[in-house]
This record gives structure tokens, sequence and C-alpha cells, in this order.
């Protein structure tokens, strides 16, 4: 019923890092044969731990790097064999916002101009007609017009992640890819951009995919979540169903050694020694082997497919069904009544004083 | 619980930038006992490394001076002694780790030597003597091939790894005292959980009191005792991990707590604080959070107590407890 927006079809990526004058030069693949379906409208959330591939990846889907092999089909067409005019088409439809807010605005541009540049190259509208869409793109992120003659060193991270969404915006997207767009950001600062992510997502029917680190911040804000490790997808499911039941070891070990903040929260655990092995030299088999607390001999030999063995959930390990893995769940992160009651107090008062601005300024979104 | 002569007693700690109107680090009081573990949390920018900085006598050179207060540990204050006191003491009987190991490591130099070196800042013992204690603590931060590790440079090691060596180097010399900044912030969760787990691990076997400074609440519920919640430069909440987590009262710690995605499970739309923190060169004379809170009133433009909320807890809020609070008596607070 829901459809397909993009799929990816066996992506290869293979890296060069070292050429010795002679020898074989030094090659890490950063993914390694992925397929998934990116669905129309969701959010799409992709995991892992440092140098397993995720950013890579999501180069790779919206053709920021080519890969090396396999295809990304977007619409009708891969989008690899895109060039030229056709390729500037598909720009403005895949947008990029990026982790760091410091580096990715160019700090000798106002804030105007950098929302704006994407109009421009795209010939979007005629001037008057670009900067009125600059101040309505501000208006969206919850800044205020007149930030638009500004520099970039004039606002504040979060202001700054804010102004790299509207550019990213500022094209129409049907897809807006996030590359850890909050895990720059304080706490606090952080929720403000999830929400008005989550806002806009809605507002403008976005299909998102997210990479990041932060579980928590994935389990709030995706629908589906994929797993990766080493290069490769070890585990893909409906969010909630992904972390309340793990199938993949990788996926149950990720979850149990993030820290619940919550006192009566299971402790969390170390279920993996030592560190992720060398992607130079990726361990035959199954990749996870080497650090996985079930693995057997076959785990060593065969390398185990992306299977489906439930509906709507894929796994890439061979004893998938004969685990019984332990996940996260809201009992975990319980509070007692009385704290519940302060959240509460806090909630309303928080919805109050946002009611009380909306009245006094018309920017509906807060600063 | 209150032990009467705590291993640790800072009261009144004031840091300033000259020509501020303003304190950074206003009026910060707290107490540690041996064997003990306080998280101080805080969002950047609220004072809580510099508070430990300051604790360490490393604001030298800085522009930041100690304005008021005292820090009384073993007999010694640690906000007025000499720079030689302090010396004798950093990395023997009081020891920090920082968040980034890479910088904090010498990369010219192998690691055994610089734990050896550490070992022998203070102690007048042999060479090889020095490298047995480097050998011992690589074994004690559960350091696969421990012997072998001692001649690799830091850019051999992983990042969990060279934080393990961080911390071999810190309880070298057996300290009273270990301040962590951030241990596990650059660091995997998995390598989180790993490094978490050493240093609870090592803190119950050694009794070394730990002081950890973090952002993260799953952290502080995992690891702390005591936990104090700064803001803009101040304390605005201080008990017991179980205090704090199952009876928060200021409106800043609900507005930080309400803000955290859960792991767990739905929870809607987020509940944010509107906002950003005020600027260091402009803060308010008032209660900090009032510009951003939902509860502030007139009452607020004078800077609230830490006042007592029961043994153990203290809260810096004139609303608290929240609960007399009716909604509609917000007040707009002049940031």
């Amino acid at each position: 019923m829901t459809q397909t927006i993009l799929s990816a079809r066996g992506l290869v990526r293979r890296f060069i890092t070292g050429k010795p004058l002679f020898g074989a030069p030094t090659v890490v693949q950063a993914v390694n044969d992925v397929s998934l379906e990116v669905r129309q409208g969701e959010t799409l959330a992709i995991v892992g731990e440092s140098g397993c591939g995720k950013s890579t990846l999501a180069r790779l889907l919206t053709r920021l790097i080519d890969p090396t092999e396999g295809s990304v089909i977007y619409g009708d067409r891969d989008i690899a064999s895109l060039s030229g005019t056709e390729l500037r088409a598909l720009r403005r439809e895949m947008q990029f916002i990026f982790q760091d807010p410091f580096s990715s605005l160019n700090p000798r541009m106002t804030v105007g101009a950098l929302i704006e540049e994407p109009l421009r190259i795209h010939r979007l509208g005629t001037a008057p007609e670009r900067r009125a869409k600059v101040a309505g793109l501000l208006r969206k992120v919850g800044l205020r017009p007149e930030h638009a003659d500004r520099y970039p060193h004039e606002f504040s991270g979060g202001q700054r992640q804010r102004i790299g969404i509207a550019r990213a915006l500022a094209t129409g997207p049907k897809i807006v890819v996030g590359d850890e767009p909050v895990s720059a950001l304080d706490v606090s600062i952080q929720a403000q951009v999830v929400n008005i992510l989550e806002d806009l997502k809605e507002e403008l029917g976005l299909t998102l995919i997210i990479i990041a680190h932060d579980l928590a911040v994935i389990r709030h804000i995706s629908d589906r979540v994929a797993v990766m490790y080493l290069g490769e997808i070890v585990e893909l499911g409906d969010a909630a169903d992904l972390f309340a039941t793990p199938a993949h070891p990788y996926t149950e070990a990720l979850l149990s050694a993030i820290p619940i903040p919550a006192t009566g929260a299971r402790k969390a655990r170390t279920m993996l020694e030592g560190d992720p092995p060398n992607p130079i030299a990726p361990p035959p088999g199954c990749r996870f082997h080497t650090r996985c607390p079930y693995a057997q001999a076959k785990c060593r030999d065969e390398r185990p497919e992306l299977r489906t063995p439930s509906p709507d959930r894929q796994v890439a390990c061979h004893f998938a069904e004969q685990l019984s893995l332990t996940g996260v769940n809201a009992a975990m992160a319980a509070r007692p009544d009385a704290a519940q009651r302060r959240f509460a107090l806090y909630s309303h008062a928080r919805a109050a004083m946002a009611g009380a601005q909306t009245d006094k300024t018309k920017p509906t979104t807060e600063e | 619980m209150t032990d009467p002569s705590p291993l640790l007693d800072v009261r009144g700690l004031s840091i300033r930038v000259a020509g501020t109107a303003e304190p950074l680090v206003d009026n910060v009081s707290f107490t540690l006992n041996a064997g003990e573990t306080l998280c101080i949390v805080g969002e950047s920018g609220c004072g809580k490394s510099l508070t430990a900085l300051a604790l360490m006598g490393l604001l030298e050179g800085t522009p930041l001076r100690v304005e008021r207060g005292s820090a009384m540990f073993q007999g010694i204050d640690l906000l007025s002694a000499a720079p030689d006191v302090l010396r004798g003491l950093r990395g023997d009987r009081a020891a920090m780790i920082f968040q980034e190991p890479m910088t904090s490591l010498n990369p010219a130099l192998r690691i055994g030597e610089q734990i050896a070196e550490a070992v022998r800042a203070h102690r007048d013992i042999p060479r090889d003597a020095a490298r047995a204690r480097a050998a011992e603590m690589l074994q004690r931060v559960r350091i696969p091939a421990a012997g072998k590790r001692l001649d690799e440079y830091p850019h051999q090691l992983s990042g969990g790894m060279r934080q393990r060596v961080m911390i071999a180097m810190a309880l070298a010399n057996d300290p009273a005292l270990l301040i962590a900044d951030e241990p596990t912030t650059a660091l995997d969760v998995t390598i989180q959980a790993q490094i978490l787990d050493l240093m609870r691990n090592l803190g119950a076997e050694t009794g070394t009191a730990q002081i950890m400074i973090t952002h993260d609440l799953g952290v502080v519920a995992e690891m702390a005792d005591k936990v104090a919640v700064m803001y803009a430069g101040r304390i605005v909440e201080a008990g017991t991990t179980a205090q704090v987590f199952d009876d928060p009262q200021h409106p800043y710690t609900l507005g930080l707590m309400s803000s955290m995605p859960s792991l767990a499970g739905d929870q809607g739309r987020l509940v944010t604080i509107p906002g950003s923190v005020p600027s260091p060169d402009d803060m308010p004379r008032g209660c900090r959070f009032a510009a951003r809170c939902p509860f502030a009133t007139a009452q607020c433009e004078a800077p609230p107590p830490l006042a007592p909320r029961g043994t153990g807890h203290a809260v810096a809020c004139w609303h608290a407890p929240l609960e007399d609070f009716a909604v509609g008596q917000r007040r707009e607070v002049p940031a």
C-alpha cells in the first residue's frame, strides 16, 4: 500500500585508503552489498557506530558520491546514470542536512543569500519572489525574516541548524537526508530541532532519511530503522518493533549499551568486548561473529544473507529464529507517579507559555 | 549520609571573566565523600567544566579568575593553594581525565612511558618499577596483552583503548579524587558501556571518589550517587540520584528531562525548553533560567537561593514545589 520512493540494489562502495609505490593498494569496503527500499512519506533511520558506513550509504543514496557497484532507483531511473540537467533536476528533489552547522554554512554569505542560493542555482522564481520565499522559510524554521541580513556567526548552533534546514527545504525537495542533524546540539536545542523536523515533514509531506548514532532520537523520529555493522545492513524493521524485540544480536547489544535516564532502569550491559574489527580486513562469514555472544561454527564460514523471516522485518543472522533477544520497553523508563505529575505540570505550563507568546508575536515556532 | 568531614568540600565557588558584570560560575557549593560519585550535569556553557578546571587549579593562563570560594580537600584549599602545592597534588592525590584522549596523550611517547612518567613525577622509584606499575595499571583497566601494549604509541590504539590508558594514568598513583570531564562523550555506545563499567568497578575497588561531568542524563542515572544540575553557572538542583530523577523540582531539570527522547517508548511530541542559554557576557542578575521558564514571575528577578527540600535535596527556585503554581500567573522576565 505504501509506495517505494527510492530503492537501492546491491550497493557497494570501496575507497582506496593507501596507495603504496609498489604493491596492492589498501581498499576499504565502506558499503558492502546493501539493498533497501525507502517508502514514500516515511522517516527511515540508518544507525550504527563510527565507521559502519552509514554516512557513505546516505551519500550513495543521494549520489553525492558514486557507487562502485549497484544502483539507486528513484522514480523509474537509476540515478547513477544521470548527468547534466537531469542530475541538477534530481538535486532539487533530494536535499541534504549536514551534521555540523558551523562548517556547512559559508561564513561570508548572509543567511538570506545562503537560503536563496539553491533557488538561484535552479533558477526558481524572480528576485522578489525568492526574497519572499526566504522570509517564508525562515518563519517555517522558527526564525524571523529580518534574520536574513545577518551572517552565520551571529547565530547559535541550534539556530544555524535551522538555517541549514531552511536551505535544504528551499527547492521544495521530496526527500531530505539528514546526516546526524541533531547530534552536535545540546539536549534542549536538539528537542526543538527534532520537533521542527517532524512538523515540516508532516506539513510538506517529506520523506526523511536520518543518519544517527543516538538511538533514543532514532526511536522518537523514525518509522523504520536500518542497523548497520561494518558496511552491511544487519537488521531492518519497524522502529517500535525493532526496539522492543530485536532479532539480530548486534541490535540487542546496541540497545543494551544505552544508559536509560531513570532510576529503576536496567543497568546498561557490556555485551560486546573489544572494538569493531578493522573494515580493511573484515572477518569472513558473518562480519559480527568475532564479537557475537551467540556465534557458532556456521557464522565463521557462511555469510548470512539479509532475510525476511517475518513481514516487515529483515535480518542477516543464521539463527534469528532460534534466538530470543532482549529489547527495551516502556516499563524500563517508567517514572514514579509523583514525578509523572510534575512533568505534566511542566508540560501544561510550557503549553500555556507558548500560547501566550504566539498571541504577542507572529512566528509560530519557539525560538 | 552527611559525613562530618567530607573528602572535598566546595563552598561558594565563583569564577569571573574580568570586565563582566555577573560571574560565569556563581556560588557553587557541594560536598563529596570518600568513595562517592557525584555527577555534574548540564548543557554546554553551564560552567560544569569550568568548575572542574578550577578545582584542579587549571585556570592559570586563562582570562578566568576564581573570585570567591573555598574547596577543602585533605586539609588543602584547592582554590587558594600555591601553584607548586597543586602541581604536587595533580596526578597524585587528585587526577583528571578529559573527553578527548588523543589530545591529552603525547603522540610521540609510548604509552608505557607516559604512565611511568606520571608515577615517577610523584614517587622516587626506579624506572623498571615504574614500568612494572604501568603494566599493572594497563591490566587493571582491562587492556588485552598489556605487556605488549606498553610499547605502542597512542595512534595505534582505538578511542576506547586510549580512554583506558588515560584512566590507567589517572589512577596510577591511587588518587583519592578523580575528576572525569565527559569521559565517554567521544565514544560509540558499546564502547561507552565498557568504559562506564570499568569506571564503576574501579571506583568500587579503590574507593576513589569521582566527579563525573556529563551532559547525558542516562550516564548520570547509571553512575551517580549524587547529582548536581547546573544551568548558566549555577547549581539549580542537587540531591541523590533518586531524588533528582524521581522527584525533580526545578523547572530546568524538568525541561531537560522532557526534552530527551525516550529509548523505550512513544511520548508524542517532545516538550521543549524554549529559547537558548543566556550569553556569558550578559548573564541575568536574577534567576538565570527565568527568561525560558514557564513558571517565571516578577519574584524571579531576584536570584533564588539553593534551598533545602528534604534531606540532601536542594532546589534553587522561588516556586518550588511547583504544585502551588497557578498557570496564568507567569510573567515575562527580561533576559
